[in-house]
């Protein structure tokens, strides 16, 4: 549901799993076939590329059956709810729901209706929990141990649920998590969370470890929280000369899709320092974790060891 | 018509200053205080209550709910008058949607349903309601509740306007352009779950507003369902400078904080939403100098299908008739020895007053009144209640003590006893 409800352990727990399977995936003979006979149902009803693919990958590696249904294929176009829309895929026959939905809640909201295990995929500006569990697995691969560590969010905050993720589990591996971006996106409500807030780029960047930078969703802004995309690139793009300003070891983060020219110029996204390709691979092995382990809780699989 | 002596209750009547032990008779549906003859059901009451009948000021009547089980549930809830604000059903901004509204109150319920009117067309904000012609249809007081006119020049010539007839205006004070995608209180509890924020300025902007349309032109207007700190101060400080402005807050807003709402529990969601502990605070000083004036019901029905949707999409509402007193019993007890003056006061002779209803316990008058047990306390669960919705968060609470016996104009309505 959320690495908020999480504990260090279990998120450890996660990426240990997602470690092993990194390893069996590059290794072509092993067998992985640990949901073999399950059937994983995508629910997918807000529009994604990245994280649907990366969970059918994650559940074909696991040798799962995997039905995808969108938005716009499903039943809620034609007015039913979301819960009877849940009840059917129960029905019919579905061992574990990856749920991707606009409203924030909605996957909790699933989970007390049925009885199959929920996997949130991201809902709403709330979570997406296994971006967070792979943005900290990318991170740990290349920096170690987060105890410490110094973390900077860039970017529209507010709509974000892969901050807040992020922001969740980086501060429970013991990491220290500065928010970054104008204050109309960048509240200092979020000190509550435990983060800190900074309205000043230069100053969040400079003992960053590294740096997460988020897209600008300009299709979530309600209203104007700033004046337009030239110009928060102008006062909080991350470009060549800014990026002096950066730790020459700090790494950069992004979840996709770039904006490339508005959040981030092209050359540092495709820097030595820039690990967004292997985010996007590390999601395979930790979605295969994701999968695996709620599956097994839920009973009937073999172990792997 | 079967008479009764309520025996050795305590009698409380705000309006005369009356707070004693007595026994009182319902004879022929009026209250006497003379010796009871032979034929009279003598009812031993000692140490319950008897209160003036509640009167509520913001309540909507929509669908699961109809008239004769909102009728019920505002009865077992110790209320005999209870006002309808103008959006449930076909909105009452003509003379023929009020005259049905009241044909059909007249039929199928047992206490006094009273009309408000819209302040504007079909609540739009956009063109002033005939207010007169409403008036003379049978409205009490006007509004545009839920909602609130954006447009402060139409506001402003509602109440001048409405002023000529003493026609209350019921004003729900918000300012749509920063609070229309906002579902919950813009704080941290808001910021963490990612739903979007209607923040305490949406309110108080609207709030002043209203203070500076009165001020300047001399109008008078109700404040519904103030639910922010910053709202209290502002009425107080109009208060104490002579402008003519009372207000109400609601039990959900003196009970409960939007810590509710963590769970994604739709029954907790509620317009204005629920607000911090601070905003709480605020309300219940308030309450204690007077600077709020009523606890309204904001009862607002829901089907639990419209509930159980997707946090954001789930409609705002909680019913409130049944659960109101004790709710807010049970809050105020935290506060003060004997609540029982001031609940009399903020649930019955304000509202009374306001709405121009009288309720006074008196000789001869006819009985207007409910017996209530401080001491039997009880827990709710909607599916037990008598509303036909169970739209609540308070399912599964302790609630203090129980409404015993309501009468509504002289008839028994409801009875425990």
């Amino acid at each position: 549901m959320s690495l908020e409800e999480l504990t260090a352990e279990e998120i450890e727990c996660i990426l240990r799993q997602a470690s092993k399977f990194k390893d069996e995936i590059s290794h072509p003979k092993r067998q992985t076939d640990y949901l073999k006979g399950k059937r994983v149902v995508n629910l997918f009803l807000e529009p994604s590329t990245r994280t649907r693919i990366a969970f059918e990958i994650a559940a074909k590696s696991l040798c799962a059956d995997v039905i995808s249904i969108s938005g716009k294929s499903s039943s809620l176009t034609k007015g039913e709810t979301l819960k009877d829309t849940a009840l059917n895929v129960q029905a019919l026959g579905a061992d574990l729901i990856v749920v991707r939905h606009s409203s924030p809640g909605s996957p909790l909201f699933l989970s007390r209706t049925i009885d199959v295990p929920i996997i949130n995929a991201g809902d709403g500006a709330h979570e997406h929990p296994s971006q967070g569990l792979l943005d900290i697995f990318t991170l740990r691969e290349n920096i170690g141990s987060l105890v410490g560590k110094k973390i900077t969010i860039l970017g529209d905050i507010l709509f974000s649920r892969v901050a807040r993720s992020n922001l969740w589990g980086l501060k429970k591996l013991g990491a220290e998590v500065t928010l970054a971006g104008p204050s109309t996106l960048v509240p200092r409500q979020f000190e509550a969370m435990g983060a800190r807030v900074s309205h000043d780029l230069r100053e969040s960047l400079a003992d960053a470890d590294a740096v997460m930078l988020l897209r600008i969703q300009h299709e979530r802004q309600s209203s104007s929280h700033f004046p337009s995309l030239s110009e928060y690139t102008k006062m909080f793009g991350l470009n060549a000369a800014r990026s002096k300003w950066l730790k020459p070891s700090a790494l950069i983060l992004h979840p996709g899709p770039i904006n490339r020219g508005v959040e981030i110029d092209s050359e540092l996204a495709d820097s030595e320092r820039a690990v967004i390709l292997d985010q996007v691979k590390n999601g395979i092995a930790v979605r295969m974790a994701i999968l695996y382990l709620c599956a097994q809780s839920a009973g009937g699989l073999r172990k792997n060891d | 018509m079967t008479d009764y002596c309520i025996k050795g209750a305590r009698l409380i009547d705000p309006s005369q200053e009356l707070d004693e032990i007595c026994d009182l008779t319902v004879a022929n549906g009026r209250v006497t205080f003379a010796s009871p003859d032979a034929s009279v059901e003598l009812l031993d009451c000692s140490g319950k209550i008897i209160m003036p009948g509640m009167v509520d000021i913001r309540g909507h009547l929509q669908e699961p709910e109809t008239l004769s089980s909102a009728s019920d549930a505002a009865a077992s809830g110790g209320y005999t008058t209870i006002l309808i604000m103008p959006n449930s059903g076909p909105p009452a901004d003509n003379p023929g949607a009020v005259h049905l509204m009241r044909e059909k109150a007249s039929k199928d319920t047992n206490i006094e349903i009273l009309q408000c009117g819209c302040l504007t067309k079909a609540s739009e904000g956009e063109v002033l309601a005939p207010l007169g012609s409403l008036k003379e249809a049978g409205v009490v007081a006007v509004s545009d509740c839920p909602s609130s006119p954006q447009n402060t020049e139409i506001f402003a010539r509602g109440l001048e306007y409405a002023s000529m007839f003493d026609l209350p205006v019921i004003e729900f004070p918000r300012d749509l352009a920063i609070s229309s995608s906002g579902v919950a209180h813009d704080g941290p509890v808001a910021l963490k779950m990612g739903i979007g924020g209607y923040p305490r300025m949406a309110e108080e902007l609207f709030v002043q507003r209203a203070i500076t349309v009165c001020r300047n032109l001399g109008a008078k207007v109700h404040l519904t369902s103030i639910s922010s700190a910053g709202s209290v101060e502002l009425i107080r400080e109009a208060k104490g400078r002579g402008i003519s402005v009372t207000a109400d807050s609601t039990p959900h807003h003196l009970a409960l904080t939007d810590e509710c709402l963590l769970g994604y529990d739709s029954n907790s969601k509620t317009m204005p939403p629920l607000r911090e502990e601070l905003d709480r605070k605020a309300i219940m000083e308030g309450i204690k100098d007077g600077t709020i004036d009523c606890i309204s019901s904001a009862h607002e029905p829901c089907h639990k299908h419209e509930k159980e949707v997707e946090f954001d999409l789930a409609p705002a509402g909680v019913t409130g008739y049944e659960t109101a007193l004790s709710v807010v019993l049970g809050e105020l007890a935290k506060n003060m020895d004997d609540p029982f003056p001031l609940i009399t006061k903020l649930m019955s002779l304000n509202p009374s007053r306001i709405l121009e209803v009288d309720n006074t316990i008196a000789e001869g008058r006819m009985a207007n009144l409910f017996v209530f047990d401080p001491n039997s306390n009880w827990r709710y669960k909607a599916s037990q209640g008598r509303s036909a919705a169970k739209n609540s968060p308070y399912e599964g609470f302790d609630m203090k003590g129980s409404v015993m016996m309501t009468f509504s104009n002289g008839k028994r309505v409801f009875n425990l006893i």
